[in-house]
């Protein structure tokens, strides 16, 4: 079947925006938590930009989507190991 | 890429519809090349050397990749699914559909193998992080350590250069000399490196991906690499992290076969490895029309060349050399079964008929969206461009909202490399600027 694909990790297509969108989702947060779209392995690093395009061009304006979705910390999926190191005693740290 | 260069397209199945997915951005970014690499789940696999006897295994559900059950989600939701709705009639419903999606899915398997050693954590106090080693992060690189200061310098890939590595890249000689005297990308890169050298006060770190950046009295940049987890606390920040490459939104945009431009050049220029032939290149820029150029000197079959540019050397060179070139056309479709066949294109103005041209692989150019994220973290403002994205707003000179963040080159919107070469140097001397008033 065609689709159109906005994000590939979470498979959101632009017919899942178009309808996210009629159902009232009219801001980029709530349209990210609805349809999932950059909560994906990539975190938004592939779909956030078409994202806010798609909402600005419906509703005819940037000025809609001036702030981006919340992105938070970290930027890639990281394993969990790499932190449960211990200090290594190297730097100046003050406590 | 030495599964591409076996012949393998289709990596795995994405999570809902379960179309086919095959790796497109080629820089560790993207979703497309995730497999399960010696028992560990979720292994972005482009970024991985190949060893012997490696085991690499797909991540769909029973009976494979190649024929997956669940694929027939994909034929029977038409043009979209709504999850929220689905199965939710009555709680039997749901947890029968529930148990069968997870039985067939594939996903969530967790590790087999036992989790790697943990590495030691650095924790070290730092002047300057830049974070990034591109042309913008290098040139700030460069200038603030010609001013005498000492930084460190954070780079996700194994090797410094960014842009300056793909073989399409082509600088104008900086110093006012004629606009036909460009040099490449690479022997740019070069030069900087060879300045790098001579320079002090410069420590570099490859391989090390900055994950996130704490804002507070001083910066806590966390960074983390195969070997150790930095967790820096710096005075300053110059911020160089880039653009994420992007695929145009349109039918079956995301068939395995597809790539981006710079992901192509990556694999063809830097691997030496050719995905299917023949092959179609679709971008307005200089880079995409030299990438096409490239790709036609050494041989290989281009079924088309889709552009808006209508004059040029490149253009005039791949005329000469057979390969049809077609002016305002945009992508309106791929098809295939599990991998690219053909891609098929209208023309702008809509006078003349549709284009099909057949291919194994195709590369589309696409506003690259820039890599906003760390600055966001870190406090800076952040402002929306119809054309590219989110970008962190500056002035000129590389400033941005937080007096002791810079930031520079494509993170900062879309430009030339050359103006991220020098937008680089801009912000370097401002941090070194802004070290000196502070000292003095």
């Amino acid at each position: 079947m065609s689709k159109t694909i906005v994000c590939r990790c979470e498979d959101v297509s632009l017919s899942d925006l178009e309808d996210a969108f009629k159902q009232g989702y009219h801001d980029l947060e709530s349209l990210k938590r609805y349809t999932g779209f950059s909560t994906g392995f990539c975190q938004g690093k592939g779909c956030t930009a078409h994202a806010a395009r798609f909402l600005a061009g419906l509703q005819g304006g940037d000025d809609m989507v001036a702030d981006p979705p919340r992105v938070r910390p970290l930027l890639h999926p990281t394993p969990a190991i790499r932190f449960a190191g211990e200090d290594d005693g190297g730097g100046e740290e003050n406590t | 890429m030495c599964l591409i260069a076996a012949g393998i397209d289709v990596f795995g199945r994405s999570i809902k519809y379960h179309r086919p997915r095959g790796p497109w951005c080629l820089s560790g970014h993207c979703s497309g090349c995730l497999m399960r690499i010696d028992g560990i789940p979720n292994q972005r696999s482009c970024e991985i050397h190949c060893r012997s006897g490696m085991l690499v295994e797909r991540q769909s559900g029973w009976p494979g990749t190649g024929f997956d059950m669940l694929r027939a989600v994909d034929w029977l939701s038409g043009e979209r699914l709504d999850h929220h709705s689905m199965f939710t009639s009555s709680s039997t419903m749901n947890r029968l559909a529930a148990r069968i999606v997870r039985r067939f899915s594939g996903y969530g398997d967790p590790p087999s193998a036992d989790p790697p050693a943990a590495v030691p954590m650095r924790k070290q106090d730092a002047k300057t992080v830049i974070i990034g080693a591109g042309a913008a992060g290098l040139s700030a690189a460069l200038a603030l350590a010609s001013a005498g200061h000492e930084l460190l310098l954070f780079e996700s890939s194994r090797r410094v250069g960014g842009r300056l590595l793909d073989a399409a890249t082509s600088i104008s000689e900086p110093g006012g000399r004629a606009d036909d005297q460009i040099e490449s990308g690479w022997s740019c890169l070069q030069k900087i490196e060879k300045r790098l050298a001579d320079s002090s006060g410069i420590e570099t770190h490859t391989g090390t991906g900055v994950l996130a950046v704490y804002p507070g009295e001083r910066f806590e940049v966390l960074a983390s690499n195969l070997e150790q987890t930095f967790l820096v606390r710096a005075e300053r920040l110059i911020i160089c992290s880039g653009a994420y490459e992007q695929l145009p939104l349109f039918a079956n945009n995301d068939l395995p076969g597809l790539f981006g431009i710079r992901a192509l050049d990556r694999l063809v220029c830097g691997y030496g490895v050719v995905p299917g032939e023949p092959l179609v290149v679709v971008g307005d820029s200089e880079r995409a029309l030299r990438l096409a150029d490239l790709l036609a000197e050494n041989d290989l079959t281009l079924s088309g060349v889709v552009t808006k540019r209508r004059e040029g050397e490149a253009i005039d060179r791949l005329r000469a050399r057979g390969v049809p070139v077609f002016f305002d056309y945009k992508p309106t479709g791929a098809r295939g079964g599990r991998r690219l066949d053909r891609i098929e294109l209208a023309p702008a103005g809509g006078l003349e008929a549709d284009l099909i041209l057949d291919c194994r692989a195709c590369a589309i150019e696409a506003p690259a969206a820039p890599a906003y994220e760390l600055a966001y973290h870190a406090g800076c403002r952040v402002g929306f461009a119809s054309d590219s994205g989110y970008q962190v707003t500056t002035e000129g000179d590389g400033m941005t909202s937080h007096g002791n963040i810079f930031a520079a080159g494509h993170c900062t919107g879309s430009r030339s490399t050359e103006e991220a070469l020098l937008h680089g140097e801009q912000a370097g001397r401002a941090c070194a600027l802004s070290i000196r008033e502070e000292e003095s």
